[in-house]
């Protein structure tokens, strides 16, 4: 189960209102890359991961991208708080504004609503875990594209924090992969897939 | 990691002076502190690595270590893990009471990723328990000045005071406590 701690992982505090910023980062929350498909990828995978290690790290890893997809929808709600009627009438942000207002609502910068078919639980423990070191690389480069676009130091202060959390992850499904492999026939580690054959 | 790393329950002044700083063992010899450094870059491949398989090189247990409230605004604990775009860096610690909550909770979750894939490494689990206990002392002490950080932890003085603002998302959501 989950139990909801009244706090963020990391602080989130935006001086500045700023909707066409948050119409960017919007991406982080419902985007093809974004830390919804993240905490579900890993947190659906782990249910077919056949070691107590790949189970504790999607289940580790997925948890701490749900604190990150709160730490973003922080970010677009202080964005767009208090909004003046020139930033509501601003061009990226108006397509966002007719459809949800000043809601959070998952979507991609470019417009799709979040779609699962960003991410994979193919069923398999070395496709997945290779999925999810593409992924943390995916995330990260989204977080350098944000970090080119953005000036608000209070937003590329969280935005960092995120970032290197991806590598970090990044580093630790590269290990997971290393522990099942040692787990695996050394001859052939394709011999048979180990979330149903071992 | 190293005895030094090691926090004692009354350190966290000595964690805020020594914050930012990768602290060297006591004693250590110069041979040490050449392994630890190489060890921050480089971890471990199998000798022989297979052909068709993805390799990111094992991160060695002895990896120095930030102090948690450096790595939090790093965001990650390991010098050798930490890789920033274009030498964009944080490097002003935050000190509200809420922080410092944060920082050991970072702590223990990088710390978990770690012993996650170094399972065997006592020393990790010794500086993990130590960070625990430490932010276990900091949940209690922080939820009787602020309120229940859990619906668990509601009610213990007699009231339903999970409802109090902030929420973790309002702009306005640090109370503020001159230091």
């Amino acid at each position: 189960m989950f139990v909801y701690e009244k706090k963020l992982q990391y602080p989130v505090k935006i001086k500045n209102t700023n909707p066409k910023l948050a119409a960017l980062i919007i991406s982080q929350y419902g985007g093809p890359d974004g830390e919804l498909g993240a905490s579900l990828r890993y947190l659906s995978q782990r249910y077919s991961m056949p070691f107590p290690e790949l189970k504790g790290l999607l289940t580790d890893i997925g948890t701490e991208e749900l604190g990150h997809l709160e730490m973003i929808g922080t970010i677009v709600h202080q964005l767009t708080r208090e909004l003046t009627e020139k930033q509501l009438k601003d061009g990226n942000f108006a397509p966002y504004f007719i459809d949800h207002t000043v809601g959070v609502y998952p979507t991609a910068a470019s417009g799709s609503p979040w779609n699962a078919a960003g991410m994979a639980v193919k069923g398999d423990p070395i496709a997945d875990l290779a999925e999810n070191m593409a992924a943390e690389q995916k995330a990260r480069v989204t977080y350098d594209n944000i970090l080119r676009l953005s000036d608000d130091p209070d937003v590329n202060d969280v935005i960092k924090f995120l970032r290197e959390r991806e590598i970090v992850h990044f580093q630790r499904f590269g290990e997971a992969m290393q522990i099942l492999r040692e787990k695996l026939n050394q001859k052939n580690v394709y011999f048979m897939n180990p979330a149903m054959d071992l | 990691m190293n005895q030094t790393n090691k926090v004692t329950d009354n350190s966290s002044e000595q964690m805020q002076m020594d914050a930012g700083k990768v602290k060297q063992e006591a004693g250590n010899t110069e041979e040490k502190t050449q392994t630890q450094n190489k060890n921050n870059a480089l971890g471990a491949l199998p000798a022989k690595a297979p052909l068709a398989n993805a390799y990111v090189p094992y991160q060695q247990p002895d990896s120095d270590q930030y102090e948690p409230k450096f790595g939090f605004i790093r965001g990650t604990l390991f010098p050798g893990l930490d890789l920033p775009f274009m030498g964009l860096v944080n490097t002003t610690e935050k000190n509200q009471p809420i922080n410092e909550l944060q920082a050991l909770n970072f702590a223990i979750s990088e710390l978990g990723l770690y012993l996650d894939t170094h399972y065997n490494d006592v020393e990790a689990l010794d500086l993990f328990n130590t960070y625990q206990k430490l932010y276990q002392e900091g949940v209690n002490t922080y939820q009787k000045l602020y309120g229940p950080l859990s619906l668990q932890a509601v009610g213990t003085d007699g009231a339903y005071d999970w409802l109090k603002d902030p929420w973790p998302w309002d702009y306005n959501q640090t109370v503020e406590v001159s230091e």
